[in-house]
Order: C-alpha cells, then sequence, then structure tokens
C-alpha cells in the first residue's frame, strides 16, 4: 500500500487502480470533443459585449467575406426553438435566458451570433469580423450597485423550501452569556474545469447524436429534445469521459439546442468547442454571497442561539440560490435557531451549482464564527464543537443517520499535532514568519436518487455492467465495476462498465455527491437479481429466500458463486444472464421512476431523509504561514479527517478528498471572478487571471478515512464524498490567519493587502 | 553536419517552402517547392486564408497536410491528423493540457504553428507507449493516482518527463516548480509529484 492507496480499514473496500487508469495515460479516452465528425462545420461563438440593451444592428459584410464561411446565425434568421424550464424549478435549463430569440441582451457574454465554416480557424476570423450596433442600457452588476431587487428565497424555486428556524432566537440571543455578531463575504467563483464547453452534434436522418461533456446524460437528451419539439428518443448523448465539470455540467446550457438546429439546417455535423472566456458565460458559476450570523452561548460554550441570514446573487431571469442554512441551523445543538435566505437580481448571468454549491459559502460563515465564538469563550475551537455537538438536529428533532465529527476531529488532531498549539492569537512564529493553526467541521448532505441498470453475466464469469452513469474524475467506473465484481464474486479484472451514453438505463446527474450511493446501491441489487437466478438454478427448492433481507437489497449467501456459478449455468440451460432494475432510496417520492425516464432527479438525503437526517462528516485542519512584512500567506501543511460511511474504494476517495482540501484552500486565498461593475462584466476571464492553485502553491495535504458504517442510508452504505472535502477548509484558513495575525478576514478570497498586521 | 540534423539549414527549408507553397498553391510536391529560390515572395493579391501544404512529423509518421496558414499544432494534430490525445484547455498557454514535445523539449503546441514545427520530430501521448508497455511516466501516473478527470493528464505526462529530462526532479520543491505550468483542476498535485519522484529515475537510466 502507498500514499495513493490507503491500505483498507474496516467497512472498506480495495484501493484498486482506476478502471479508466490506461485510457487516460495514454491518450486513448475520447472526450466530447476527441469524437471524429465528418465534414463538420465549425461553430464560433459571438457574445455580447454588453449587459443589458439590445442589439439594434448587425454588419456581417466582413464576417461574410471570409473564406469558408458557411452562415452566420443571428436571433433574425435562427430557428424558434421552444422554451426550456429552469432546472433548479424541475427542468432542464441552466438558465430561462434562451439567446438566438430577440435582440434584447440580459447578460455580458450572452450568445447573440453563431459563425459556422469549414475549418475552425475561418470560424473565428470571421467571429471576429462581425460588426454590432447595441443600444446599452446600464447594468446593475452585483449586491451594492442601485437596481438590485432583493426578495425572500422562500416561494421562489422549488429546490428553496423553507427557512429553518426553531424556538426563540431573540429572547435567547439577548440573555446568551457570550455574543458573537459578524457579517462575512464570499466572491463569484467559475467552476473552470479544465476540459472546455464543447458540443459536437451530427443528424442521421431524424436521430440526433449529441457529443458533449455532461454530468447528466438523460437530462440533456430530454432537454434538448422538448427545445427542438421531438421524442426525445431520438437524441443519443455521447459522453463516455468528461474533463472536470464540478456542476458545470449538470444542466443544459443553450448551447446544446441551437448547434443541434443549426446542423439541421445546415445538414451537417456542428462542431463548437467555446474558448476558455466564453466558457465564463455559456455556462453557470458560484455567485457570490454575503451572510449575517449571530450566536449566543453561554459561558460553558454551549449554544444557546443562532442565526444565519444570507444573500445571493442570481439573474434577472432566474431565481437561483443555494440556501445553505438548510445545513448551518441544524449542525449544531442549539434550542433557538432562525435563518432567512434573500435573493437579489442583477444583470448577470444565472449562477448553478459549483462543487458543494451550500457549503463552501455558508459553512464560511458558520465555521468562522464559530471560530470567533471558541475566542470570546477563551475555549478550544474543537471543545467548542464538542459542547454543541449532536445526534439529533434542533429544528425537526431528527436523528442523524450517523455522525463521526468528533472522532474525525479527534484523529485529525492527533495527526496534525494540535495539542502544540498555543492558543493565543500571533504567539507561534518562524523567523520573519507568523504561524498559525487554524480548524473548521466540514459535513455534506448523504444524498441518493433513482436509478436503473442492467447487468449481464455469462458463464465464464465476465461482466457486463450498463449504467448511464457520468465519469467526472469521481471513479465511477471503478467503484462500479468493484460493486458488480463483489456481488457476482468475479475478480474485477473481469467487469466492463459502459456509462455516459443515454442509451443506457438511467442514472441521475453526477452532482450532489449522489453518485457512487445511487449508481452502486442500483447495480448491487441488479447483481442481486442475478444471483437470485443462479441460486434458484442451484437450490430449487429454497433458492427464493435466500439472499433476500426485508429492505429488498440482499445479503451475501454462503453460497459461493465462483465455485458454483458454472453449473448453475448449466442447470439452466443458458450461457448469459441478464437483469434489468430500478432502484430507489427510502422515502423517493411515488413518480420518482417516471421522473427518472425524463431526465428529472428525485433526489433525496441530507436534511430531507424522511424522519432522519444524513450527512458525512470531517474535520480539516490547516497550517498558515504569514510574512510579517511582505504579508505573504503560505499553506504549509492540510489535513482532513473525513467518515463517509462505506469507502468503496480509499484510493479514488481519498484523491478526491485531496482535490477537495486543495479547492477550499483555493475557496481561501486564490478564487474569485472579479466584476467590472461599471458593465457587469467578468474581467479575469481566462486561466492566467482567473487564479486556480498550481503545484507549486500546494505542499502537503493528508488524508485520513474513518472507519464507519451506516446501514440507514442505502444499500451500498456510501455517503458521497466529492464535495466534502472543499467544505469549510476556507474557514479553516481563515482561522489559522487569525491565530498567526490576530487579524479576522471575513471577505474572501484572502489576498496579502489584506493582511494589515 | 547531416543537413537533416542541422535545424539551421531546416529552418530556412522550412520558411523556404511556406512561402512557395502559399505562393503557387497546394498541388506543388514539398521537393519542387524547395528547389525554388529563397527569394520567392506572395504576391499582393494572394489569399493568406488559402490552404498550405504543411508536412508535420508525429511520433515517428510523416502526415502530409493541406491546412489553413493560422492551424496551430495542436489543432492539427486533433482536427487534422486525428490524434486527439493532446487537449485544448485554453488556446492561450495559460494551462498545460496541450503540451507535446518537440526535439525533446515540451512545447505548448496551442500558441506554436504547424508551419513552424515542420520536419521537427512532435511526440505525443500516444507515441510513448510501446505496444502493450506503457512509458515508466504513465505507470507511474497509474500508481500514483496522479489524475481523476483525465483531462490535463497527457499534458502533465509530456511535461513530467521533459521535467525529469531536463533535470528537474531533483527534489519534491523542483518537481512543484517545474511542474506549475500544468494546471490540474481536480487538483491531483500532490500525487503528480509522487509520480515524477518515482518515474525519475527509470526514465534518467533508461
Amino acid at each position: 500500500m502507498t500514499t495513493a492507496a490507503p491500505a483498507p480499514k474496516a467497512n472498506m473496500g480495495q484501493p484498486i487502480p482506476r478502471y479508466d487508469a490506461v485510457a487516460k495515460v495514454t491518450g486513448t479516452a475520447q472526450y466530447a470533443a476527441d469524437m471524429p465528425l465528418r465534414d463538420p462545420a465549425y461553430a464560433y461563438l459571438v457574445t455580447s459585449a454588453i449587459a443589458k440593451g439590445r442589439v439594434d444592428n448587425f454588419d456581417l459584410s466582413e464576417a461574410q467575406k471570409v473564406r469558408g464561411v458557411v452562415d452566420i446565425v443571428t436571433h433574425e434568421n435562427a430557428e424558434h426553438l421552444e422554451p426550456a424550464k429552469f432546472f433548479s424549478n424541475g427542468g432542464y435549463a441552466s438558465t430561462t435566458n434562451q439567446p438566438l430569440r430577440s435582440p434584447d441582451i440580459a447578460e455580458e457574454g450572452q450568445i447573440i451570433a453563431v459563425v459556422l465554416a469549414d475549418t475552425y480557424e475561418a470560424a473565428r476570423e470571421a467571429a471576429h469580423r462581425v460588426k454590432v450596433s447595441y443600444t446599452a442600457a446600464t447594468p446593475t452588476a452585483s449586491f451594492h450597485s442601485p437596481g438590485t431587487v432583493a426578495a425572500r428565497a422562500k416561494g421562489q424555486l422549488a429546490m428553496f423550501k423553507d427557512d429553518p428556524k426553531v424556538g426563540d432566537f431573540d429572547k435567547a440571543f439577548e440573555e446568551a452569556e457570550v455574543q458573537i455578531s459578524a457579517e462575512y463575504e464570499t466572491p463569484p467563483q467559475h467552476h473552470n474545469p479544465m476540459e472546455l464547453f464543447a458540443t459536437s452534434v451530427a443528424w442521421n436522418g431524424d436521430s440526433l447524436t449529441i457529443y458533449e461533456p455532461s454530468q447528466f446524460v438523460h437530462g440533456l437528451k430530454n432537454g434538448v429534445a422538448t427545445q427542438l419539439g421531438i421524442d426525445p428518443d431520438r437524441v443519443h448523448v455521447v459522453n463516455p469521459y468528461v474533463g472536470g465539470a464540478f456542476g458545470s455540467k449538470g444542466s443544459m446550457t443553450p448551447r446544446t439546442a441551437i448547434m443541434a438546429s443549426i446542423s439541421r439546417r445546415l445538414r451537417r455535423p456542428v462542431k463548437l468547442v467555446a474558448t476558455r472566456d466564453q466558457g465564463f458565460n455559456v455556462s453557470t458559476y458560484r455567485a457570490e454571497t454575503r451572510h449575517r450570523v449571530e450566536l449566543g452561548a453561554m459561558s460553558d460554550g454551549k449554544l444557546t442561539a443562532l442565526r444565519h441570514e444570507g444573500w445571493e446573487i442570481s439573474s434577472r431571469a432566474d431565481a437561483y440560490c443555494v440556501g445553505g442554512t438548510k445545513t448551518t441551523t441544524r449542525l449544531y445543538d442549539c434550542p433557538n435557531v432562525d435563518s432567512l435566505v434573500w435573493i437579489v437580481r442583477a444583470d448577470r448571468n444565472t449562477p448553478g451549482f459549483m462543487r458543494s454549491p451550500p457549503e463552501v459559502p455558508y459553512l464560511f460563515a458558520l465555521e468562522s464564527a464559530m471560530d470567533e465564538l471558541a475566542y470570546q469563550l477563551k475555549m478550544d475551537p474543537i471543545e467548542l464543537r464538542r459542547v454543541n455537538d449532536t445526534n439529533r438536529e434542533p429544528i425537526g428533532g431528527k436523528p442523524y443517520t450517523s455522525r463521526s465529527l468528533m472522532a474525525c476531529f479527534d484523529e485529525g488532531a492527533k495527526a496534525f499535532g494540535w495539542a502544540e498549539r498555543n492558543r493565543e492569537p500571533r504567539s507561534m512564529a518562524d523567523g520573519e514568519w507568523l504561524i498559525g493553526y487554524g480548524c473548521a467541521t466540514t459535513c455534506y448532505p448523504t444524498q441518493m436518487a433513482p436509478a436503473a441498470a442492467r447487468v449481464r453475466l455469462r458463464r465464464d464469469g465476465r461482466v457486463r455492467v450498463e449504467i448511464a452513469g457520468h465519469e467526472i474524475g469521481n471513479g465511477a467506473y471503478t467503484v462500479i465495476a468493484q460493486a458488480a465484481a463483489t456481488r457476482l464474486e468475479v475478480p474485477v479484472e473481469r467487469v466492463t462498465v459502459v456509462i455516459g451514453d443515454s442509451d443506457l438505463p438511467p442514472a441521475p446527474v453526477a452532482g450532489g455527491s449522489n453518485s457512487t450511493a445511487s449508481t452502486c446501491s442500483t447495480v448491487m441489487m441488479v447483481c442481486d437479481q442475478v444471483r437470485q437466478r443462479l441460486l434458484k438454478a442451484m437450490m430449487p427448492n429454497q433458492g427464493q429466500t435466500v439472499g433476500q433481507t426485508p429492505s429488498g437489497g440482499a445479503s451475501r449467501s454462503d453460497q459461493r458463486l465462483d465455485l458454483d456459478r458454472e453449473a448453475a449455468f448449466d442447470a439452466l440451460g443458458v450461457s448469459v444472464i441478464e437483469e434489468y432494475g430500478e432502484w430507489k432510496p427510502d422515502g423517493a417520492p411515488a413518480d420518482s421512476f417516471r421522473a427518472m425516464h425524463n431526465g428529472q432527479v428525485r433526489m433525496v438525503g441530507g436534511p430531507e431523509f424522511g424522519g432522519k437526517i444524513a450527512y458525512a462528516f470531517g474535520a480539516d485542519f490547516v497550517e498558515v504561514r504569514v510574512n510579517r512584512f511582505t504579508h505573504e500567506i503560505r499553506v504549509p501543511r492540510v489535513l482532513g479527517a473525513f467518515a463517509a460511511g462505506h469507502i468503496m474504494n480509499p484510493r479514488t476517495a481519498r484523491s478526491q478528498l485531496m482535490g477537495g482540501l486543495i479547492w477550499g484552500v483555493a475557496s481561501a486565498l486564490h478564487e474569485a471572478t472579479e466584476l467590472d461593475e461599471r458593465y457587469a462584466r467578468y474581467v479575469n476571464d481566462n486561466l492566467a487571471d482567473y487564479l486556480v492553485p498550481v503545484n507549486a502553491d500546494i505542499p502537503d495535504v493528508e488524508v485520513i478515512l474513518l472507519s464507519e458504517e451506516d446501514t440507514q442510508i442505502n444499500p451500498a452504505g456510501v455517503k458521497g464524498l466529492g464535495e466534502l472535502g472543499n467544505v469549510g477548509t476556507n474557514a479553516a484558513v481563515c482561522n489559522a490567519i487569525f491565530h498567526a495575525t490576530g487579524q479576522r478576514i471575513r471577505r474572501l478570497p484572502v489576498r496579502l493587502e489584506k493582511i494589515e498586521v | 553536419m547531416d543537413d537533416k540534423t542541422n535545424p539551421q539549414s531546416r529552418s530556412s527549408f522550412n520558411r523556404r517552402s511556406f512561402l512557395a507553397g502559399a505562393a503557387g498553391g497546394a498541388m506543388f510536391p514539398l521537393a519542387a517547392r524547395a528547389a525554388e529560390p529563397a527569394t520567392t515572395t506572395i504576391p499582393s493579391t494572394q489569399d493568406p486564408t488559402l490552404p498550405v501544404p504543411v508536412t508535420l512529423r508525429v511520433n515517428g509518421h510523416d502526415n502530409a497536410l493541406n491546412i489553413d496558414a493560422r492551424t496551430t499544432v495542436l489543432d492539427a494534430l486533433r482536427e487534422h491528423i486525428g490524434l486527439t490525445g493532446s487537449k485544448k484547455g485554453c488556446d492561450h498557454g495559460q494551462c498545460g493540457a496541450c503540451t507535446v514535445l518537440i526535439e525533446g523539449r515540451r512545447v505548448l503546441s496551442c500558441l506554436t504553428l504547424a508551419l513552424s514545427a515542420q520536419d521537427h520530430e512532435i511526440t505525443t501521448i500516444e507515441g510513448l507507449s510501446n505496444g502493450a508497455r506503457l512509458h515508466p511516466m504513465q505507470q507511474a501516473f497509474i500508481d500514483q493516482d496522479a489524475f481523476q478527470c483525465g483531462y490535463c493528464t497527457p499534458g502533465q505526462i509530456m511535461s513530467a518527463i521533459a521535467c525529469v529530462k531536463e533535470g528537474h526532479a531533483g527534489n519534491d520543491e523542483d518537481i512543484r516548480e517545474y511542474m506549475s505550468g500544468n494546471i490540474c483542476r481536480c487538483a491531483a498535485y500532490p500525487n503528480i509529484v509522487a509520480a515524477v519522484k518515482q518515474a525519475a529515475p527509470e526514465i534518467l537510466s533508461g
């Protein structure tokens, strides 16, 4: 075992190498833009230079002169596409601001024309030769711009149910012995997956094939079919590998149906690779947020009052919000809780999911405030969490299915050397470097959604699993192969996994960290159907009940399939057994399977899991060094200890958590989309100016996986962890900066000019 | 010095063939154009967007193309030769996903015109493994789980091989610094450092 492949503890699978490893290191893994097309027309987008107003006129004369130009599509000649409903309101679309429908412009970077040409170079040149006359209005950029409209989130979108509250916050806060009231801010951020937003489309008669990076091929298929007004079964989305997504490829963006309609008109495949800067508007982003957190506690640290108010930016077209109060109001034991979330509309593109959408901004606020409270109480911040730890959330009194928060803190603290910390701010130094230690809680809702799979077992032990899951770097191929191999008792090398294709049985969006729990639970169930047929053949009189458990899953029987499989096949007189099955989690609504086939998600879990509440937990520890002269900030050490139920594969789990911790550091120190407030325009829309960590920014990162078993969540026992690593880390960094410098920074990102000491 | 290995003579050869090719159209074979005098100029009426013949030597094979003169090595590989292992992540030389080796040096193929790479030996991710036998750096990336989504991986591996051969893989700090031109948004960085360390001795001894 190596650092990259940690030895499995209790309730963990084997750290086998990735199923797709060879394809990825040899360049044979085919991403969307790698798919060969016959004589495609290359598309290049022309996007709006203004954020609000209208196009008065296009002068296409120079563009049309460029050799190889095939067509230029604007709102004046674009095909009418059916409107698409917003993803967060039960639809498919990332935005309802459908471009090319009218001359109106509602966001900077809105697609206003598409140039098609025989070569990429000609399309690019012609796009730059399109001359546009605008009538521009003054846009509203963000919170403090004039013209914003704020309204309570409740009632504006289906995804935000209510503002959680319990008890009497006002009274309890007033009576508290210690009070904290502070405001926090997080900036806009863009996912910037390495893979660009590419879309290739090809028609064969009235059937459409789409090659596009997608976290939800069934959603994309149904969404595009809706917009084109065609039968969804005529749409085939193919996407075996996604080059990073982080939420940006979960919902349908306007570009896909536009490319499909142009291709239909041209009777020719179309290939679009939106540029990096266009990507800042082509898809979604994490909007900026503001928070006011008020905490009241008794002198022993016991929380008596907690209030969290959040403000989030959205577009004029759509009410989007992440509403992280659903988690921050339930994280600690506190009898009096209040919360309120506001949506503030500006002239921007519609925001969307970005890795741990609610938790990154909302836990930054809460976990910073908890650290402030600990200092005011002169209490160790870990002890403050211990005093307020609970197995029952305070809002509805529901029990956590399992909660290893303090075990994570204790193991993490030991490995990090937390005890060596002198709790006084500015008390630790190494030459000109001020040293600070900080910690924070991380948690992420355990979520599941209905899925279907087909499993084929051959007499010789070869297995084929088909499920429209998504490989976004999460190790989907690998863990699905492991689930099937374990259940059917074959070596994992014998399992073929086919995913990323909308002709396969549907799986939910690879979002909300539900993927492993949902797909593995489903594959295990269908493997058990195969098992049942074999076992029946082997034991005709008792086979019906072998391996059945009351929950509908199945346990291992004593029968050894690996020894008796061939005999069972012979008894059945067949060489192949194939089973199809549909699985849904406890508490999923009655229309789950119908919705699943329509490309709609019925996700349950987290705070909405029947009479229970399900979360994965962890503890983040950070050492920062702040140069007392230059104020340079370095993070020499990051450590995270995590418990997330059954770990399918400690190797892929560790890598995702490690990447998450690094995202957390980036959230604290690097990432921010800079907005030109005069024009509501993103300024640093490229990878040189939008700061993401590079290798030299990231030294020592340690991940500790704790053993945890949870039998109440799903048959696989899995709590998703893809978004667990990057929650709370931003607060841990700021808490460490406070410890190093005595300065509390409440507005991200922390850049050296913000350090004043 | 043999003309074939003299970069100076090859460089001027290339410029000549480009000028002549642009002037003479696409149909002349390479040898005929090479024989023309170096003073050939582009007539002012010549449309510079006409395709030009370009021969790219990739992974030991010559590829004769007829492409827009503005085509980058990256787009030539991906759109015209069919080698899609090299990836486009920014098209601005900011991310490193397109990194290939040209004469053994790591080069951002999105910032390199195909015309300027003629007759130079280009090595891409597809040219590393010997049949089923992986290059030591490819194996090290698997062993150390040095990728997640895999999109930056071809560029990381090409860069890592050059990093070792440049002598910049002596310690962790050097590896981090000299691998910082390749962004990994999944942030597999510590594992990438481990992979470079693992493969370095074998590459240097081989």
